[in-house]
């Protein structure tokens, strides 16, 4: 018997409130179906209307997670058709804030993770630990979510030298408690057999759906534009492209546990090397008539922009792809065959909506049409039901 | 590689399909090709190249006519952005999503921002604008004008 069952598609603390309806035989997803749109804000059209400057605070808000990806995004690209270029210390205090926000993020994911894998102390710990480089983005920026620090030509605010040890300090901090997850999977074999298996990606459907970020390194994609498209200070920094094999939840968890240490080290090189001078560079109002594609690596993947001038104080087109767009090929890839009980876990392992917790599900049957309203907890219930049933699989080692 | 040598490959591997090429900034190409040719131009890029990521596709209301820019990207050759060129009066592009499956959700958002028929879509149904949205109003058309309709609250003051 084959059942319909439609996700969503509102919540109101989502950036994008998606609806996903899926075909279930039992309990396993046989085909899944996605519709967009429920918050489309016409941010690409609203663009065009508002000036080079007002456009960095309008791309800022298009996410409350990534802000900063996407006004660096249009940033950089805004710099190159107004053919200025930042002044080194201010892209060094640019890209440090995008590490930092990288590594508030992955720690924000690896605690959803946890959660929906019914590990709830990894979540606390996660979120906890998090609070020390929100705190650190308050200090430089003095807002916890939308930081704005980029202008076009540089950034807004300075850092001084109390300020450099004190992000030192925090991200030593934050260091020894990565370096704790990295532990976690010998300590806690039942959350490694959770994640492992799950939502399967095949490398070679990883590259053919175009799947981005954490989501192709963990199918063994190296992509990651930092390194494939080196802009700005990405060419100077010593960095690596963290990677896994398993192809499943455990390897996108695998991933990000590794890129936090790979973003500290960025960020100590960042304040170590941060030289003297100026912050921005002064910036014409307006941008001779030219296109643009500015490419960056978003804590969830590659974010890329098209922008295209036409010579006045306004963009013509201002194209705006976020990563998680990109991902959504993949992720129905993921959900088919897997079971319901693993939606939570396969959805939040793209990073789309955390906030899909609490949302209703709705179960409707095929054939009598009949339908029940299941909330999200209860399915998340029903998932730590069935893997309390089923065997740890014994067999998968924690890679790290 | 050089770009240089990156420009070299794609003449070598496009050869007469190319209208126009521009290397604008280092790694980044512009390409211009016939809208008949795009998705034989996208077959033999991910074949001879290795171009299977499309990172996007972006349409672009250039006063006279449309345009459509493919933005493909490989490590090791860098962004290519395949431009094709759309007459208003025949707003047709055919699909190529069955050379780079990645790329269904993209022209799905092209069907619906801007009013392209894209020939030979798997799934060319709405994406983004909602199931009551008037037919023939595409927002990304610069000469799109919108209206508000008068809220109708159900039970409401008249």
């Amino acid at each position: 018997m084959n059942f319909n069952i439609p996700i969503g598609p509102q919540h109101p603390a989502l950036k994008e409130p998606i609806s996903l309806r899926m075909t279930v035989e039992g309990e396993v997803i046989r085909d899944a179906d996605l519709r967009l749109g429920y918050n489309h804000r016409g941010v690409e059209k609203l663009a065009e209307e508002r000036n080079w400057t007002q456009n960095i605070y309008l791309t800022e808000r298009i996410c409350g997670i990534c802000s900063h990806s996407h006004s660096t995004c249009y940033v950089q690209g805004v710099e190159k058709l107004m053919e200025i270029e930042p002044p080194k210390r201010g892209a060094y205090i640019r890209y440090l804030v995008s590490e930092l926000e990288r590594v508030h993020s992955h720690l924000l994911w690896l605690g959803v993770a946890g959660h929906e894998a019914g590990f709830d102390s990894f979540f606390m710990y996660t979120w906890r630990d998090r609070e020390v480089v929100m705190d650190l983005l308050e200090m430089i920026s003095g807002n916890r979510v939308h930081y704005a620090m980029n202008a076009v030509g540089g950034v807004r605010r300075d850092l001084d030298e109390l300020q450099i040890k004190k992000i030192l300090d925090g991200v030593k901090v934050l260091r020894e408690r990565s370096e704790y997850y990295f532990k976690i999977g010998a300590n806690e074999p039942t959350f490694v057999g959770r994640l492992a298996g799950v939502g399967y990606l095949s490398k070679e459907k990883a590259v053919s759906l175009c799947a981005v970020g954490p989501t192709a390194r963990a199918s063994g994609v190296t992509a990651d534009v930092r390194r494939d498209d080196p802009h700005a200070v990405y060419d100077e920094v010593p960095f690596d492209v963290c990677t896994a094999d398993t192809c499943d939840v455990l390897g996108r968890t695998v991933v990000r546990v590794k890129e936090l240490l790979e973003s500290y080290k960025i960020c100590e090189f960042l304040l170590r090397n941060l030289p003297a001078g100026d912050i921005a560079a002064k910036a014409p109002k307006k941008a001779k008539p030219n296109e643009v594609v500015s490419r960056y690596e978003a804590p969830r993947g590659e974010n890329i922009h098209y922008i295209k001038s036409n010579g006045t104080e306004r963009p013509e087109r201002l194209k705006v792809r976020a990563p998680t767009l990109a991902n959504y090929p993949a992720t129905i890839e993921m959900l088919k065959n897997g079971f319901i009980a693993d939606i939570p876990l396969i959805f939040a392992a793209i990073d789309p909506c955390i906030c899909c917790a609490e949302r209703t599900v709705e179960l409707v049957n095929a054939r009598s049409g009949e339908e029940t309203i299941v909330r999200f907890s209860d399915l998340r219930k029903l998932a730590g039901e069935r893997f309390a049933k089923s065997p740890v699989k014994r067999n998968v080692a924690w890679p790290l | 590689m050089t770009d240089q040598e990156r420009l070299d490959n794609l003449k070598a591997a496009l050869g007469a399909d190319i209208l126009e090429i521009t290397n604008p900034a280092r790694r980044r190409f512009f390409v211009t090709v016939d809208r008949a040719r795009i998705p034989a131009v996208l077959t033999t890029l991910r074949d001879k190249l290795g171009f299977t990521y499309v990172a996007t596709i972006s349409g672009v209301d250039a006063g006279a006519a449309y345009e459509i820019l493919y933005h493909l990207a490989e490590p090791a050759q860098g962004n290519v952005n395949v431009r094709i060129k759309i007459p208003k009066d025949d707003p047709h592009v055919p699909s190529v999503t069955p050379v780079l499956p990645g790329a269904i959700y993209y022209e799905r958002e092209l069907q619906d921002m801007f009013g392209f028929v894209v020939d030979g879509l798997p799934d060319p149904r709405p994406l983004i604008t909602p199931d009551d949205w008037p037919a023939g109003n595409f927002p990304l058309r610069k000469d799109w004008k919108f209206d508000r309709p008068a809220e109708i609250i159900p039970g409401g003051k008249k």
